[in-house]
């Protein structure tokens, strides 16, 4: 069966299922919160702080927005969310939703990134640290098999094969690592290292982004459908979800334990870990024309990038021109 | 020796074990502390049992709808299986499918067809389908000929028949058949919200755990969803102890005769058998039809021989689905041999120990409800990342069902058998060798049956989890490259294994037969 059947019956499944939503919407803009659905790419942890801080403060009912935020997780794929219309956008990793746009004609858009430097990095104990691609050599290296992708990427940069790498399953669980079972693995350094220093070690770690995969993380992902009509609903939401992450990053210690009775009760994970996280984020979300800012340099880097691994990004994937309408 | 010294043997030993798992912890002796001491764990679930109590009144409430919407299901289609043979002929193919599908091939095609709480509560009562039905069924056809000569002399329909006689006949079996389906339940419920973004369950709080490199939270929370594993069997086992003895009356327990096929016209066969493998091809249309989803990501069965075998994607899917494959299906069968064998061996030892025994079964239990990913850590300390943790995951994965049935043939040898030999002063060992082992032939069918389609779960278990390798470490990369065709295709392909080597069985049995009567 060609795609193009499959494509041209996807668009109008789309359509139809938008239209009927998009109705009701202009309807109550006026006098109630219009409903919008967002996606997230994980359980919930300090990586959703801002959105967070934005729901509780009523950051987005001040927008008209009455948001549901859906919690990710290792089966969740949050395009599939977009795509299946139970979520108006999704966080997304960049290099994933490009490939699909361009292997199966996702009609997605890249509105907005939260991070401006991608956290994934490679991990290391102190006593045996590995500081850069080279020192993988010969190694054995954890990686979830979702992010094998990056870490080929990141080899292919540095020209080096990635037979001489071992790489093996990453499950979510440190112990190997500080257990010396393996050498490094790969995860948020805004994350890991703290769970290794609780347990009498220290780590090292290099953001795959310093040695030349630059590309973003929890890219802010819509359909071209939903970005058609709902996109005052969009702006809106751009613009709360800043001013939420603005609130969090003024005292990175501040927000995360207000959400110990809520967003974070009961996700096995300590407060202290989100202090942790969301202190070592705020770097690497920060740019000078605010959050989600997608600049022309960033958005060539992450096209360069990913052209390196064999996936065409072109820039009109990345609309920036909501992010424009909430510009100061 | 008395019962109440048997109890009392086995529980001292029960005690031994316990007391050598809290040394072993104590003294960091296994995987330099990996396995907490027992202590620890019972201390820190007590310490934290107010954080617990959500989760598992979240995984109750999936496990529990799952059981009742599973086991509805399950006796809606026994009924009918055992009213009109053919329709059970017709969902052959379903029934297979249903009790092979490896559940983490299963989750992700759930979660993207599904609401995660829809999800959540299919797996589970996908789990619990199964065990009901063909519990139920055979109950169903197992009520005394005799008695339903006698209703139809009356002139009694088939549906008298079933509510008079047979209904009341298969409760023992039905209640039997919920006690595999309360763990499975739970375990399902686990497995789905571990991956389906759930705010709440058992699975949600292991997935957040795993992060921490504290081995006693896991284990207390894969004991915790042991215990409930553990209630549910324990209820449904009270419930069929008391139902039972109420229904012995009626109950005579004559095995049900399998519908009668062998002179069938062969055209007829034909059109069943094509049926059966139409079924479950048609219901996966259906359901895709009636979620109205993207063909972008919800593949028909037309969609997956687009991707794999049609379309411009074909060569590049089949590439990499031939490599999984190769490394896949030898371990599997390796695996399955060898947990069939472990199996064997536990249940010749539970013959002829039974002492001993009784005491292995709660860790037995242990390794079927603990989730394995809380495991994975300990597994890959112990026993590398290589072909052995594979073949030690298959086993623990496989052995416990084939076990049960095997134990089970054993007990049900006629005391009469042994009679002889022991008349003539026979050794234990000579006994099994005489006597146990011929008889459990006809069981050893049984067991592989249950065994292994399982096999091919604890490979990909394995494969995701330690080795990354071959089909379970496909699956999970092709959701980085948001590969939806590929996600499909290992969901199709992994039933379709399984059900052949569910179908290996028969064959078996065939050549088995056939040796047996040349001697």
């Amino acid at each position: 069966m060609p795609l193009m059947t499959n494509r041209r019956r996807f668009l109008q499944l789309m359509g139809t299922g938008a239209a009927a939503g998009a109705m009701p919407g202009f309807v109550s803009r006026a006098h109630a919160a219009t409903p919008l659905t967002m996606q997230a790419a994980w359980i919930n942890d300090a990586e959703f702080a801002g959105y967070f801080a934005a729901i509780d403060d009523g950051l987005y009912k001040n927008e008209g927005l009455d948001v549901t935020y859906l919690s990710g997780g290792p089966d969740v794929i949050p395009e599939s969310s977009i795509i299946a219309g139970k979520a108006d956008l999704a966080l997304t990793t960049p290099d994933t939703t490009i490939k699909t746009i361009v292997d199966q004609g996702a009609p997605f858009k890249i509105i907005g990134a939260q991070y401006q430097k991608n956290p994934i990095g490679i991990v290391s104990l102190a006593k045996t640290p590995i500081n850069s691609p080279e020192e993988l050599k010969g190694k054995t290296l954890a990686v979830p098999p979702v992010n094998v992708i990056s870490v080929e990427a990141l080899l292919a940069i540095n020209g080096i094969d990635r037979s001489e790498v071992n790489i093996v399953p990453y499950a979510y669980d440190p112990t190997p690592l500080i257990k010396g079972e393996i050498d490094a693995s790969l995860d948020f350094t805004t994350n890991v290292p703290f769970t290794i220093e609780q347990s009498g070690e220290k780590a090292v770690s290099f953001l795959l982004y310093d040695f030349g995969y630059k590309t973003y993380n929890d890219t802010v992902v819509v359909t071209e459908e939903v970005l058609k009509t709902k996109r005052a609903e969009l702006v809106a939401w751009l613009k709360a979800s800043r001013a939420g992450w603005d609130a969090n990053f003024a005292d990175t210690t501040a927000y995360p334990p207000k959400f110990a009775s809520t967003w974070f009760a009961g996700t096995g994970r300590t407060i202290e870990n989100e202090v942790f996280f969301n202190g070592a984020q705020k770097p690497l979300m920060e740019h000078a024309g605010g959050i989600f800012t997608m600049d022309a340099e960033g958005i060539d880097a992450n096209i360069e990038t990913l052209g390196r691994i064999g996936i065409k990004a072109t820039p009109d994937m990345f609309d920036t021109s909501l992010l424009e309408e909430i510009k100061g | 020796m008395t019962r109440f010294g048997d109890h009392l043997a086995t529980g001292v030993l029960i005690l031994l074990l316990l007391a050598a798992w809290e040394v072993a912890g104590q003294l960091k002796l296994v995987a330099d502390g990996t396995l907490p001491p027992l202590s620890a764990i019972l201390l820190r679930l007590a310490a934290e049992w107010r954080e617990y109590w959500p989760h598992v009144a979240a995984t109750l409430y999936t496990a529990s709808l799952g059981f009742l919407i599973g086991n509805a299901v399950a006796l809606a289609a026994a009924v009918s299986f055992c009213l009109w043979p053919v329709a059970e002929r017709v969902f052959r193919g379903v029934n297979i499918a249903a009790f092979t599908v490896p559940p983490i091939a299963l989750a992700p095609v759930l979660v993207i067809a599904l609401d995660g709480e829809t999800a959540r509560i299919t797996l589970a009562a996908l789990l619990v389908y199964f065990p009901t039905m063909t519990a139920a069924l055979a109950g169903l056809r197992s009520a005394d000929p005799r008695a339903v000569d006698l209703i139809r002399a009356y002139g009694g329909g088939p549906l008298r028949t079933l509510w008079l006689l047979r209904l009341r006949a298969a409760l023992p079996a039905i209640l039997s058949g919920f006690q595999v389906a309360a763990p499975a339940a739970v375990l399902g419920a686990v497995l789905a919200e571990f991956g389906s973004g759930a705010r709440w369950g058992l699975g949600t709080f292991l997935l957040g755990s795993l992060g921490r490199a504290e081995p006693d939270r896991l284990w207390g929370i894969g004991l915790t969803a042991t215990a409930i594993a553990g209630l549910g069997y324990a209820l449904s086992a009270t419930l069929a102890a008391r139902t039972t003895s109420l229904n012995r009356a009626v109950n005579i327990g004559i095995t049900g005769p399998e519908p009668e096929t062998a002179n069938e016209a062969p055209l007829r066969r034909a059109l069943l058998l094509a049926a059966a493998i139409l079924m479950p091809l048609l219901i996966w249309q259906a359901m895709l039809f009636w979620a109205d989803l993207s063909p972008i990501i919800a593949k028909t069965p037309m969609g997956v021989i687009d991707y794999l075998i049609t379309g411009k994607t074909a060569a590049s899917a089949q590439t990499r689905l031939l490599a999984a494959l190769a490394e896949t299906v030898p371990i599997t069968i390796a695996g399955m041999l060898l947990g069939l064998g472990f199996a064997f061996a536990l249940a010749l030892l539970s013959f002829a120990a039974p002492l001993l025994m009784r005491a292995l079964l709660p860790f037995a239990l242990v390794t079927q409800t603990m989730p394995l990913v809380a495991l994975t850590p300990l597994a890959v300390l112990i026993l590398g990342r290589g072909i052995t943790v594979t073949l030690v995951i298959t086993i623990s994965v496989t052995f416990f069902a084939a076990f049960v049935v095997l134990a089970q043939g054993f007990a049900m040898i006629p005391k009469a058998a042994f009679d002889l030999v022991d008349a003539y002063g026979a050794s234990t060992l000579r006994k099994v060798r005489l006597i146990a082992i011929p008889a459990s032939r006809q069981w050893l069918f049984v067991a592989a049956r249950l065994a292994l389609p399982k096999a091919l779960l604890g490979v990909m278990i394995a494969e995701w989890l330690a080795t990354g390798k071959g089909l379970g470490n496909l699956l999970n990369q092709s959701r980085g490259y948001l590969d939806y065709g590929m996600i499909w295709t290992v969901a199709v392909v992994s039933i379709l294994l399984s059900v052949l080597l569910y179908q290996l069985t028969p064959v078996l049995e065939w050549v088995g037969r056939s040796d047996r009567r040349v001697r």
